[in-house]
């Protein structure tokens, strides 16, 4: 049977209740007659060989790039730059899309007799991943085989002999990126290109850049003025990217693309709930998930997301495609969008989504208050392309139990960021000009950054202008069952159910609004006519 | 509240007294290392408790994370004892695994050369490892007639002998170059026959660096026999060496393919080299291969 | 004539002990202090005279000494029986026959008295080294002269103290008169804020230093006031940031208005001071509050539990200074860091005189007013009870943070004898603790 396209839901008196997600639990929530709900495509089929896929792809580049064994010379030297721990969400099961990817480029090197290999983690200012990581990621044989010899390297933003400042932009934008990288006879990266966002110039333009190029583009007016960065052509973020990336190529860095695009099987068959539509659950589903809403009510908040996050998701490959970045960023779009698009009518007044456990921050960590903002009002809120699902001035309503914690070792700079910024102020203009410089280059958050486990000093700011388009778009936000103290904090409205959160937003949008809920997992992105 | 631990006696005579420091203190004699004296593990008591653990506790055991394919097996029925089984190592696992797959005939009358260095510099290891593997230390970091002669005259006693001429478990899983002053040397002197052996797979059960993963994971491995390499008249210990390696080349080459092939590529002195390809670290280890049980799973 | 008389009776010692288990000021119902009929002390000499209290705040150390878990150092200070209270206002009964000039004092004043039992009270002549250099606090002879043993007005047999209806007896020397403007509750904080301002003015803070607060009760918001009020007035330096960690959300909204550049809970303050001294942290980031390698310049421990002396030296940076203005007792408490960094750990008790950073020589008791004034400290004052309700108010007092209260009072204006709350702190009672 052939994958069915996504769908808009109008709910009326025989719709079963919508399932929300709501952190590291579930609710089922009754909207208002005449919502909609808006439901992805189902999953794609996989391919039936990926390493032949993969092969083929590196064999026949799109763009002006020779094929991959071309390039590929004893006495070069060769670096594959890999994305990180972000992607994809959750985790996929083994074996991971970059192991198979770049096992075959090894091979291709090794048959080419090419010694000088370098693997480089791309992580921009993420935290470093973990040898476990590194292994999933990787597999155990690419790992051993550099990893002892200290040639699986992490990117370090802060490492001064490291980088290697190209130039700066028509826009005035330093492009200041990894030496190595930069050196190299032949830049390999691979994606995975989860979302819209993903991938093209960015790749490398920001997984391998200095804080002092990032800023040029993560910043409170780039974000406003990216509607949406999930959408390229109008998005500002992506623009910088790209002038970056021409300017990279232009220097003379020869980069060989690949990206692979993931179909949306994201649960394993125990949570084979989460991938149906509620009227389509069967006897099965209902079981599991009245069983599972259960257990997960007794289960302390703790366990409940150490069981979470050991969720490996069965995604699968449904396209790879190598060569010139432009060139292979345009087919990989098409593809995400092929996976994920859906059409919308007209947008809503208000815009109800359930946020899961997890973000790309928080992998095998604790999704804080900063992160629960930047995954509903930064991601979840830019799923569109042409005009957000939302009026302006009208509400989101997110549903998370945004608790008031953190993970010390990978998220330290959050903590200050929520208690000495998030106090005093919300505007992310108004942080950007007052704080965020002595995040970035307090040196514990630097130290921790280059030999723990941290995220950079600056990263909450950023992902609080991840939500500056949001902030500045909505009237208001509120925050179904989240820990009051904590919404308060960041300027949102607590609200204990979604009735009193409807009734709230009715200040806001008046008594009668339409609203429409992004249906997730799995991902979406809106196509707003 | 604080708990008080009951007092030892510090006082003399139920505390150890101090030595004058007037008074010149003799060495204490050192009893480890290659001087250890372990003529006590071949005494019959010794040696039949050895052959009752070997048997009940570490053959299983081995079975248990290598399940086992010995090959050539067949070298050894017509060979007289005693003999020098040389190997490749790769592993502590080599040790008990190959006297595990020895034929009973040979099994519990094996002695095996064992780093003084690292098995004997302590006295409750040196006893632990003269008990269970029969070992007896040899001195790889220098010459030394002592722990050659010893191992020559166990040889001349009628025990066989296991060595390893790399001196030491390889670092990245490929053979180092075999020492000519081991094994080699050994046979000359004794003129009893090399059993060339080599062992594969051992590396993936039990690594010398675990880090990053469990430190034992069962994994198959492989023993392979070859027949024996008798010493020639007038040859030196060089030339020797040299068949004895060329010897388990050609077997890790039939591990690779099979018996024939690596005759075929014997005879036309293209056996690939123990020592693999001459290139950058990764490469060495990329020509590895995949470990078994964790190739490249097909979709999904 | 009612008052509150403590007495030396070793049962109800131990049952006080035992009753402050269940929670501070719980031990006044079955502990050694109890309501007396009880008459107002002779004057012990010329040069004293007798004032009846108004108001009499419970100090911290008042109920460390209820609760039986004041130091036993102060055994030998005190001497029995006798009637607390010493942050009191009230009425002067009659002019002291031999005061000399100034104090331009008539009777009905009102007055706070300046409760240290120094040289010049005990009639020792010459006065202690002490005394002479004008600093009371540290008077090395409060257990001498014709007075019985006695460190302050309210630890002394023979001048009774503030909570009593009859009234105590003051040396002249310890008589300052209260201004106009000043309110009951105004005047009843400048003794507590004398003490603040003592602390303030002998730490060594240097402008632009970071400044930490930890705890945020009576002693540590009139830190906060002390240190704003006195660098505005170019007394003292001006620190660049003054860190205030206080645990309920009342404390930390008054330590905002009182001139603190942030007031975050206790747990958040070694983080926030990391964050504006720059310093970096040790120990593994997941093991929540670490040691600083840097830190604060001066840390203010308004606390005084081995809790807050440990932590107060985490966030101090080497060289620093940690000043205990809370009241410690017999703590348990790791001194290598101290020991490795240099650290100076100082106490701050009471005043005396001041030498301000202009050079000049103040009584501290006058800088104290200056602050009073200028932050209105008067709403401090969150609750006054009547004497026979003092169980009640001890329990109050006891338990004032979580409470939402500041300062508890016993209320000896006349005709006004039910509880009355000031109506600023009152209000808020629980506060917006998180």
């Amino acid at each position: 049977m052939t994958p069915r396209p996504g769908l808009v839901l109008e709910v009326d008196r025989s719709t079963p209740p919508t399932l929300f997600w709501h952190g590291e639990r579930f609710a089922l929530e009754r909207l208002p007659e005449g919502s909609r709900v808006v439901y992805a495509p189902e999953p794609l089929p996989a391919l039936r060989d990926p390493s032949a896929a993969i092969r083929h792809a590196l064999t026949h580049p799109l763009g002006d790039r020779a094929p991959l064994p071309a390039l590929l010379r004893p006495g070069m030297r060769l670096t594959i730059c890999f994305d990180d721990i972000s992607l994809p969400l959750p985790p996929m099961q083994a074996p991971d899309v970059r192991q198979l990817v770049i096992e075959q480029v090894l091979d291709m090197a090794a048959e080419a007799g090419v010694d000088d290999v370098v693997l480089v983690a791309a992580l921009a200012l993420h935290r470093r991943m973990t040898e476990a990581e590194l292994r999933h990621a990787l597999g155990d044989r690419i790992y051993d085989a550099f990893a002892p010899q200290g040639l699986l390297t992490q990117h370090d933003a802060e490492d001064p002999d490291n980088l290697v400042h190209l130039g700066t932009t028509a826009e005035g934008e330093d492009v200041e990126i990894n030496k190595r990288a930069a050196t190299s006879d032949l830049l390999v990266y691979v994606n995975i290109n989860l979302v819209a966002m993903d991938g093209g110039h960015k790749s490398v333009a920001t997984g391998l850049a200095s804080y002092r190029s990032l800023r040029h583009h993560h910043n409170p007016r780039t974000m406003v003025h990216s509607r949406s960065f999930m959408d390229a052509p109008r998005s500002e973020l992506h623009s910088s990217n790209w002038r970056m990336g021409r300017l990279i190529a232009d220097s003379g860095v020869q980069v060989f693309q690949i990206e692979t695009t993931l179909n949306t099987d994201t649960f394993p068959s125990q949570f084979g709930f989460l991938q149906r539509r509620e009227w389509e659950w069967s006897l099965r589903d209902r079981a599991t998930y009245a069983a599972t809403a259960a257990a997960l009510d007794r289960t302390p908040p703790r366990i409940a997301r150490q069981i979470f996050h050991s969720i490996r998701a069965p995604h699968a490959m449904v396209s790879v495609q190598a060569g010139e970045v432009e060139a292979v960023h345009e087919v990989t779009t098409a593809n995400v969008w092929r996976q994920q698009g859906v059409e919308v009518d007209g947008q809503a007044d208000i815009l109800t989504m359930g946020l899961p456990y997890i973000c790309p921050y928080n992998v095998g960590s604790i999704m804080n208050p900063v992160l629960v903002a930047c995954l509903g009002l930064g991601y979840f809120f830019n799923l569109y392309r042409g005009k957000p699902l939302v009026r302006p001035g009208g509400v989101v309503i997110l549903h998370h139990p945004t608790p008031w914690e953190f993970h010390p070792g990978h998220h330290p700079s959050y903590i200050d960021f929520f208690e000495e910024v998030l106090s005093q102020t919300t505007d992310p203009v108004e942080m950007s000009k007052t704080y965020e410089e002595s995040f970035a280059t307090d040196p514990w958050y630097v130290h921790l950054y280059r030999t723990g486990n941290a995220y950079h000093g600056v990263h909450p700011f950023y992902m609080w202008y991840w939500c500056a388009h949001a902030l500045d778009h909505l009237g208001r936000v509120i925050v179904v069952g989240g820990d009051p103290a904590a919404v308060r904090r960041m300027g949102f409205s607590p609200a204990t159910s979604l009735s009193d959160a409807l009734e709230m937003a009715s200040d806001v949008v008046g008594r009668s609004p339409s609203l429409t809920h992004i249906h997730t997992p799995p991902l979406l992105m809106a196509d707003v006519r | 509240m604080t708990v008080r631990l009951p007092r030892l006696p510090t006082s003399f005579p139920l505390a150890t007294p101090p030595w004058p420091a007037s008074v010149p203190r003799p060495a204490p004699e050192r009893r480890v290392g290659a001087d250890y004296d372990h003529g006590w593990s071949r005494r019959y008591p010794v040696r039949l408790a050895r052959a009752i653990v070997l048997d009940n506790v570490a053959r299983p055991a081995a079975r248990l994370v290598a399940p086992t394919t010995v090959r050539g097996d067949e070298h050894l029925r017509h060979v007289e004892a005693p003999v020098i089984f040389v190997a490749n190592h790769a592993s502590h696992l080599d040790t008990p695994l190959l006297l595990t797959t020895l034929p009973v005939r040979f099994r519990h009358h094996t002695v095996v050369a064992a780093a003084a260095d690292y098995f004997f510099d302590r006295r409750w290891k040196a006893a632990l490892w003269s008990f269970s593997l029969a070992a007896i230390p040899v001195d790889r970091s220098r010459v030394n007639r002592r722990s050659m002669d010893t191992a020559a005259e166990l040889v001349e006693e009628g025990w066989n002998l296991v060595i390893f001429p790399e001196g030491g478990r390889s670092p990245d899983g490929w053979t180092q170059p075999f020492r000519p002053a081991s094994a080699a040397y050994l046979a000359r002197r004794t003129g009893r026959p090399v059993v060339p052996v080599h062992v594969h797979g051992t590396r993936d059960v039990l690594p010398k660096a675990a880090e990053g993963r469990a430190p034992v994971r069962r994994s198959p491995v492989s023993v392979v026999f070859g027949a024996p390499v008798t010493p020639e008249e007038g040859e030196d210990a060089r030339r020797l060496n040299a068949r004895i390696e060329r010897a388990v080349a050609v077997l890790a080459d039939e591990v690779g393919s099979d018996w024939w092939s690596a005759q075929r590529r014997a005879a036309a002195g293209a056996t690939p080299a123990l020592a693999g390809p001459d290139a950058a670290p990764w490469r060495r280890s990329w020509a590895l291969g995949s470990p078994p049980g964790t190739e490249r799973r097909t979709w999904p | 004539m009612k008052a509150l008389v403590f007495e030396r009776n070793l049962a109800r010692f131990a049952a006080s002990r035992l009753a402050s288990s269940f929670g501070s000021g719980r031990g006044a119902a079955v502990g050694p202090l109890r309501i007396l009929e009880h008459e107002a002390p002779a004057l012990p000499a010329a040069g004293w005279a007798r004032v009846r209290p108004i108001l009499s705040g419970i100090c911290g150390s008042d109920l460390a000494t209820l609760d039986g878990r004041a130091s036993r150092s102060f055994e030998e200070i005190v001497s029995f029986p006798f009637v607390p209270g010493h942050e009191v206002v009230g009425t002067l009964e009659a002019v002291p026959e031999v005061a000399p000039t100034p104090p331009a004092l008539a009777a009905g004043d009102r007055v706070v008295i300046e409760p240290v039992l120094g040289c010049a009270a005990r009639g020792i002549v010459p006065p202690c080294p002490s005394c002479a250099e004008g600093r009371t606090g540290t008077c090395e002879r409060v257990a001498f002269g014709h007075l019985s043993p006695g460190l302050q007005t309210g630890y002394c047999a023979d001048t009774d103290g503030g909570w009593s209806e009859a009234g105590l007896v003051a040396h002249y020397s310890q008589l300052h008169r209260v201004p106009d403007a000043f309110s009951d509750e105004d005047a009843v904080l400048v003794e507590p804020t004398a003490c603040a301002a003592h602390a303030v003015c002998g730490a060594p803070i240097h402008d632009g230093d970071t400044v930490a607060v930890l705890g945020a009760g009576t002693l540590g918001l009139t830190v906060v006031a002390a240190l704003s009020t006195l660098a505005a007035g170019d007394l003292v330096a001006s620190p660049g940031a003054v860190v205030v960690g206080a645990r309920y959300g009342h404390q930390r909204r008054l330590a905002g208005e009182l001139g603190a550049t942030a007031a975050v809970s206790p747990d958040q303050l070694g983080r926030a001071v990391r964050r504006r001294s720059g310093s970096l942290a040790l120990g593994s980031p997941s093991t929540g509050t670490s040691p600083l390698t840097g830190g604060a310049d001066v840390v203010f421990d308004c606390v005084g539990s081995a809790g807050s002396i440990a932590q107060s030296l985490d966030m101090v940076r080497p060289r620093g200074t940690v000043v205990l203005v809370g009241m410690p007792g017999k703590v348990h408490v790791d001194l290598a860091s101290l020991w490795r960094r240099e650290v100076a750990l100082r106490g701050a008790y009471a005043y005396g005189s001041e030498r301000t950073l202009d050079g000049t020589t103040v009584r501290t008791f006058e800088l104290a007013f200056d602050v009073v004034a200028a932050h209105s400290l008067g709403r401090l004052v969150s609750a006054t009870y009547p004497i026979e309700r003092f169980e009640e108010a001890l329990v109050h007092a006891g338990s004032a943070g979580r409470r939402g209260a500041v300062k508890v009072a016993f209320d000896f204006r006349h005709g006004r004898r039910a509880t009355r709350r000031a109506d600023t702190v009152g209000r808020s009672s629980t506060g917006g603790a998180r």
